[in-house]
Order: C-alpha cells, then structure tokens, then sequence
C-alpha cells in the first residue's frame, strides 16, 4: 500500500534519506508543514521571517547604542 | 535582509537573464532553511551586463564590506572584471554569481534549471539536484547543514510526492 506523504515524514522508513535527515536532527514536522505551503506562500513566510530577523537585529543595534551613549 | 518582489520585478522586467540559487531557491522547494540574502547567477555577456546594471542601479548597490570612505562605482565595467560579487542594496543583501561551484557557468547552471512564476514573475531556479551538487561543492558548514533535508526533500521528489 502506497504511503502518504504525512506517513513517510512523520514515521520515515529506515534507510530512507527522510529517515537521515531525522537522524541528522531536522524537524520533519516543520518540513511537512512547508510542503502543505505553495511555493510562494514558502516565500512569503521566508520573507516575514527576514523582515522579523532584520527589526530584531536593529533593535539591539539601538539597545547597544544606547548603553554606549 | 532582502526586500524579494522589487529586486525580482526589476530583474525580469529589465530582462536580465538570471537564475535564482541558494537560500530562495531552497525555500521554494519546500525546506525550513532561512536565509537572508539574495543569490542569483547572471549571464556575463556585455547585453546582459547592461540589463543588470539598469535593474540593479535603482537599489544604489555597494560591495559589503567595502570601505564606505571608498569610491565605487556600480556599472558594466565593474560586473564585466568580476566573476562573483556581494552588494549591500538599499533593498537588502544581494549577491550576483557569474558561476556556481559544483555546477558551472551561466549555461550549465540554466541547463539545471526550471521556470517557475515567484511574485507573478516568470522567473528560473536551479534545480533541486543541481542546488545538492553546489553545496556540496561549496563545502562550508553552513552549506553542509542542509544538505540532508535537501536530499530529503530530493528523494520525496523522486517518489512523486512533491
């Protein structure tokens, strides 16, 4: 019987590279849930990430300012 | 960071031919990997480099980490004396690629590639296959890292599932 796509992420046969890639420590559960996503909704949700990262980083960047001053 | 649409809009509507690699293409293919930067490779012929320039100048591009005191000019005799060069953008870190390691030049790389539409855009990636082969070659830690969600994801791809 043909395994679905949820089965060989979230219990991967052994041997299998999705089964490596475990080992190695990625988070299936994550790769399972970018693959329910389009290809431009993965972009999107990079883009927010980035946009997210770059607000964080600045803010040190001020915080560390600041303290300097 | 890079703001994405604008620098894809104008690349396509100047007709620069390119291909888009690393972390955005990783994405795309489905992997949690985050990236901050652009990666593109780009035709070195003088026409394109022409492109590139009308569609890059808007953006007031900078080599990073170049001394800001020092002048620089963004133009074609720049792109045409460099191979691979990384831009600090007023839309955010850009990095051009005349050749990609473990793939080739501009036709091997687009010979490895697939259109797709990012943006609306109708834009080329490098393939999956193609995107393992170049970090395996690029050899760093952090291209190493990903390599088994990438072989993953390459093997899903093999059994039809994505």
């Amino acid at each position: 019987m043909k395994r679905s796509l949820e089965e060989k992420l979230l219990n991967p046969r052994p041997g299998s590279k999705v089964a490596a890639a475990k080992e190695f420590g990625i988070d299936l559960t994550l790769l399972l849930k970018n693959l329910r996503l389009t290809p431009q909704q993965r972009i999107d949700q990079l883009q927010e990430v980035m946009r997210v990262h770059h607000q964080i980083r600045e803010q040190a960047k001020h915080q560390l300012k600041s303290k300097k001053m | 960071m890079v703001e994405l649409e604008p620098v894809i809009a104008s690349l396509v509507n100047n007709k620069v031919e390119f291909v888009i690699i690393g972390g955005i293409a990783i994405t795309h293919y489905g992997s949690s990997y985050v990236t901050q930067d652009f990666d593109f490779c780009f035709l070195r012929s003088p026409e394109n480099i022409q492109c590139l320039v009308n569609a890059m100048s808007p953006f007031n591009p900078r080599l990073r980490d170049f001394p800001a005191e020092l002048p620089f000019i963004f133009d074609t005799a720049t792109l045409q004396n460099g191979t691979n060069f990384t831009f600090d953008t007023d839309v955010g870190d850009i990095d051009l690629l005349g050749e990609v390691a473990g793939v080739g030049t501009y036709a091997d790389v687009k010979e490895n590639s697939i259109e797709i539409k990012m943006f609306e855009q109708p834009v080329r990636i490098l393939s999956l296959e193609a995107l393992i082969k170049a970090k395996r070659a690029a050899g760093r830690t952090k291209d190493l890292l990903v390599l088994p969600e990438l072989e993953a994801l390459l093997e899903l791809k093999n059994e039809g599932e994505i």
